[in-house]
């Protein structure tokens, strides 16, 4: 007997080929009915056999296209109204729900093939796209996700994509993005210096490959951003970029050509990858992921220098393909901006501002409407963890175990900063934007904060910044007139952590990482908390120094160096500066703070070993140290010295042995991996002896270290613990604006730590 | 110097050393209240006051005596107004030395004298020991406005530049490294002392638009009342900011930003873009060589934005009262 069901399925389905895709089910399973595009999901109506709809229902989860991540479908009995045939009905407008807004998406492998068919009407065209593939979230203006709501409003479709776009059965139904070199967008090469003006796709990018085969720096514009392109292979061409960049040491990406069908597969000439890292590199995130270098390669040594890892990327866009399959070769593939700000997006001023840093200029006339770098992988603790959300993983959905009271918007921090909207159980998470100290960064944060609300549909009613009074979020929270909560950006980490894996009871976390504004008044960096968002109770720290020259101490090593020294009680004969003046600075405490910070801890390592005394990059030291630390089960036993209920790990005693010019840097940076690592399960076990919390978790950007992470999380499995790290967020403070968002959804609920 | 009980001691002083330095006929220290010599007519006159505090009392290049002349005569001067009177307060600290007492003093005659002004009417009082860093100050000013002039941020429009009269910072680091003794002060000195020469060769300027003496907060703050009032963005270029290679110093030891220290002897000037090279020339000629068109006024949000010498832009952002490292 055929019977009626009405199925609603939420999560990531629309703008994802997600309607059509029920259609041919239903025909497969011979259903009647319709579906439709409701709110911030589909709703289908099936009438069939009870059977073919059970298959229905486990299919749309099951097969759901690869862009698609829809959430359980929900169903119930329907009135049978003796449908004929299944159709697709027009949007149910007027209804407010909020929607999915999904991430860009790599160019799908249909689309390549067609690409590659001489034969094909969108051969070697750099804009192909269809419903599974293609750019989304750096197109859209507002919805509903239509055609003239998207930066493709400006081009007309052409008669033969008209049909495609309104063919059911075709990959091309609906897909907004939907273009032909007829009435598609198309490229232009620029040499502003050589008045070169090439238009044109074919001519274009032959322009740009004989640019990059001279040596040149071009600048292209991709889905998310301009990157700036060279050579990979040229000392003369990486050095170039270097230079005019003011980058001399960060490491910078290197996009591969796509090996299927190439001949060489470049990624194992370059790197020693794992399977899950070749996995994910070929994954449709396309992220850029960093892999350990082959011993031997004929890259660069300026792609980056003094690491044994580099971070590499296939093509994810159809002109990214042609680019890298027609250089051939590995280029440097570098978000084209100034300093640590969002990557640029607009042609005039790419060509503004990066007048003296690229030679020339491949751009095309299809608007990004907002920026979104690409996001960065690398594997830890028996995972492939982000560190940077961007292309391809952002706008991130994550679920909240407690709905906020009311639509809230969380800032993030200041630095790697992400902003997060949340409304019901949902939090919506930025890609990364950068250091809000520069001004592009401040721009963008506000423009995405006006379009999360809109593209949302939601209206926030408070704020969450960072209890830092001087974050420039902090700033921006107290002028923009909303009910403001601050949260502790150590509760911060430790929330986010926890809002991923939602244990029933406490937890007890390492949160380390630079500096944050504690709740003492101080920076904290290497805190220890317990309990649950909304509870959480500091229960050990490290040993604080003194920050000489406050910031400034971050970009010189060497004053940390000093500073642990001083407050040890030591001299640093290896001091690079004379230390007479920082004496009086330190004695004084002029602008210089106390803090409890692990990175500052590593930077100090780093000055006394030597290896890193002055650092162009944030984390450049501890990435060093972690290069460079050998292998060895030695460490130094750190005293944990109870003060008013916290235990403060004392650092002093591995000075002397990172100062000691007889050992190899190796193994003493070795040792302060190990060291560090067994102050944490000293701690650990003191705490559990207390409170017996057992799941211990791990966060904050010092557990980028992987040496650190793997290392600390091994003693406290062997020791019993269970662990926990970042899995879908970073483990840097691109999670705090999330966690800021947990912290206060749990505020109220969690009972205080025993 | 004892207790303030308004006795034989204290009459001394004022006869001693106040009447000493700064008898001109009109200050009569007898007097409740005295006459002042407004000329009538269709002059406009303006009024200013201000307090002076500083640790130490004196320091490279100045004191706290010509400090509370110059601060004074400054605000003044940057209004487009000519100096004419001053009143004086003076709060002592039991135990001050009467030597430095008198320095300073003298020194405040000797400003009074560089910058045509005289003090008219004053007070002195002794506070109790604890109650007051040495010696306090406060003056009122009284000048002339001079005709036809009209400053005021209102006038500041995006697309004029930002002229600085000199280099920045040197009163705070001058006064920084002689609180702190560090005991690399070299040459490095204040730059107090009066604004009025570098006002009246501006003034000569139509194209001038506002003026401000940098004071404390130094040229960021300037630039952020700027920024605030006229709703646009202040550029400054860090290249085109003339910064003192000793300032530069203390700061790279400190941390600390030069943009943020006090000046006690420039002026932060807006000119229309077509003034602003013919200023600055005149500027040059006129004994302020290292005067520089530091920045400009652009359309946007209101903040201040600092191009950095490495190719990169920051914002410079408003003072806190005791900042803290962002970096994480
Ligand atoms: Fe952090
Ligand atoms: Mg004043
Ligand atoms: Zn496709
Ligand atoms: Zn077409």
């Amino acid at each position: 007997m055929r019977t009626a069901q009405r199925i609603e399925v939420r999560g990531r389905v629309q703008g994802v080929g997600f309607r059509p895709f029920v259609c041919r089910l239903a025909r497969e399973f011979d259903l009647d009915g319709w579906v439709r595009n409701r709110g911030g999901g589909v709703e289908i109506h099936a009438e069939g056999e009870p059977a073919a709809i059970e298959r229905l229902i486990d299919a749309l989860v099951s097969r759901a296209p690869p862009l698609a991540d829809p959430q359980p479908p929900v169903r119930r009995p329907a009135e049978f109204g003796g449908c004929a045939g299944f159709e697709i009905l027009l949007s149910d407008s007027g209804d407010e729900t909020p929607v999915h807004v999904p991430p860009d998406h790599f160019v799908c492998p249909d689309c390549l093939d067609e690409m590659r068919d001489p034969a094909a009407r969108r051969c070697r065209y750099p804009f192909i796209n269809c419903t599974q593939c293609g750019p989304r979230y750096t197109l859209i203006d507002r919805l509903p996700y239509d055609r003239p709501n998207t930066a493709m409003a400006d081009f007309p479709l052409c008669e033969d994509c008209r049909r495609e776009y309104e063919d059911i059965h075709d990959r091309r139904y609906h897909a907004q993005p939907l273009a032909c070199p007829r009435c598609g967008p198309v490229l232009e090469f620029r040499e502003p210096s050589a008045c070169v003006a090439i238009p044109g796709n074919e001519p274009a990018l032959s322009g740009c490959i004989e640019a990059l085969r001279q040596g040149q720096v071009v600048a292209v514009k991709g889905v998310g951003g301009y990157h700036l392109l060279c050579d990979a292979r040229s000392d003369a061409a990486v050095g170039r970029l270097r230079e005019r960049k003011r980058r001399p040491d960060k490491p910078l990406a290197v996009l591969i050509p796509w090996f299927e069908g190439e001949g060489i597969d470049w990624l194992v000439r370059l790197a020693e990858p794992r399977p899950e890292e070749r996995d994910l590199l070929a994954s449709p995130l396309r992220p850029i992921v960093i892999v350990k270098r082959a011993a031997e390669s004929d890259l660069s040594g300026l792609i980056a220098p003094g690491l044994d890892e580099i971070g590499l990327m296939y093509p994810y866009s159809p002109l990214h393909h042609l680019l890298a399959g027609d250089y051939g070769a590995p280029l440097v593939a570098t978000s084209a901006n100034l300093s640590d700000e969002p990557v640029l997006t607009d042609g005039a001023e790419v060509e503004r501002r990066l007048a003296h840093v690229a030679d020339a200029f491949l751009h095309h006339d299809r608007p990004i409407r907002r920026p979104a770098d690409d996001s960065v992988y690398r594997r830890s603790a028996g995972s492939m963890r982000p560190l940077r959300l961007g292309r391809g993983t952002a706008p991130l959905e994550m679920r909240l175990r407690y709905p906020v009271a009311e639509p809230t918007l969380a800032l993030g921090a200041d630095l790697k900063n992400t902003i997060a909207l949340a409304f019901e159980d949902r939090a919506v998470v930025s890609p990364h934007l950068g250091n809000l100290g520069a001004p592009r960064s401040l721009d963008v944060f506000e423009q995405l904060i006006r379009e999360l609300s809109a593209l949302y549909g939601i209206e926030p009613k408070r704020v969450v910044c960072d209890a830092h009074p001087d974050y420039f979020s902090s700033r921006w929270a107290r002028a923009c007139g909303l009910e403001i909560h601050r949260v502790l950006h150590h509760h911060a980490h430790a929330s986010a952590l926890y809002g991923e894996f939602g244990p029933d009871g406490d937890i007890l976390v390492f949160a380390w990482d630079g500096t944050g504004f504690g709740g003492d008044g101080t920076l904290w960096g290497g805190e220890t908390l317990l309990g649950r968002p909304g509870g959480w109770r500091r229960v050990g720290s490290l040993r604080p120094f003194r920050l000489i020259g406050g910031e400034k101490a971050s970009a010189e090593p060497w004053r940390c160096g000093l500073a642990a020294c001083w407050e040890a009680g030591l001299d640093w004969s290896g001091c690079p500066v004379d230390p007479a003046p920082y004496r009086h600075v330190w004695e004084r405490g002029i602008n210089s703070p106390y803090t409890s910070s692990a990175g500052r801890l590593f930077d100090a390592a780093a000055a006394l070993l030597g290896t890193t005394l002055n650092q162009s990059h944030e984390g450049q030291a501890g990435m060093r140290l972690e290069a460079l630390a050998g292998d060895t089960a030695d460490f130094i036993e750190l005293p944990a010295r109870r003060e008013n209920g916290l235990y403060r790990a004392d650092w002093s005693p591995l000075l002397p042995a990172l100062m000691e010019g007889s050992q190899p840097a190796g193994y003493r940076s070795a040792l302060l991996h190990t060291s560090l690592a067994h102050a944490v399960l000293a701690q650990a076990r003191a705490i559990r002896g207390e409170s017996g919390v057992n799941l211990a978790g791990l966060t904050g950007g010092v557990f980028q270290n992987r040496i650190l992470a793997e290392l600390t999380a091994d003693l406290l499995r062997a020791d019993g613990f269970e662990v926990v790290l970042p899995a879908s967020l970073p483990v840097n403070d691109a999670a705090i604006a999330y966690g800021q968002l947990v912290e206060t959804a749990g505020a109220g609920r969690a009972p205080s730590p025993a | 110097l004892a207790h303030g009980n308004g006795g034989r001691l204290m009459r001394e002083i004022i006869e001693e050393i106040f009447a000493f330095h700064l008898g001109q006929q009109e200050l009569d220290t007898a007097a409740d209240a005295v006459r002042l010599p407004l000329d009538t007519g269709s002059d406009e006159w303006m009024i200013t006051t201000d307090g002076f505090t500083v640790e130490p009392l004196e320091f490279p290049g100045g004191d706290v005596g010509s400090l509370a002349v110059h601060g004074t005569v400054n605000d003044l001067a940057v209004s487009g107004a000519v100096p004419r009177f001053l009143s004086l307060n003076v709060f002592i600290e039991e135990g001050l030395d009467i030597a430095i007492l008198g320095r300073i003093v003298a020194s405040m005659a000797r400003a009074c004298a560089d910058c045509g002004v005289r003090v008219l009417a004053g007070d002195t009082k002794v506070v109790r020991r604890g109650q007051g860093g040495g010696l306090y100050l406060a003056t009122t000013g009284i000048g002339r406005r001079r005709p036809g002039v009209d400053l005021g941020l209102h006038r500041v429009r995006p697309g004029d530049r930002v002229i600085v009269s000199g280099p920045v910072g040197d009163h705070g680091a001058a006064v920084l490294l002689a609180r702190e003794q560090f005991g690399l002060s070299g040459n490095l000195r204040s730059d107090a002392g009066s604004v009025l020469p570098i006002a009246d060769i501006l003034l000569g300027f139509p194209g001038l638009r506002f003026m401000r003496d940098p004071t404390r907060g130094g040229v960021a703050t300037v630039s952020h009342e700027i920024a605030r009032a006229v709703g646009a963005t202040v550029r400054l270029i860090e290249r085109d900011v003339p910064v003192r290679p000793e300032v530069r110093s203390v700061c790279e030891i400190l941390g600390y930003d030069p943009y943020y220290l006090a000046c006690e002897g420039r002026v932060v000037a807006v000119v229309d873009a077509a003034a602003a090279t013919d200023a600055l020339a005149a500027l040059h000629r006129g004994g302020f060589p290292e005067a520089s068109i530091a920045g400009t006024i652009e359309a946007g949000a209101p903040r201040v934005v600092l191009k950095t010498s490495l190719g990169g832009e920051r914002i410079l952002p408003e003072l806190e009262d005791d900042p803290l490292p962002r970096i994480c």
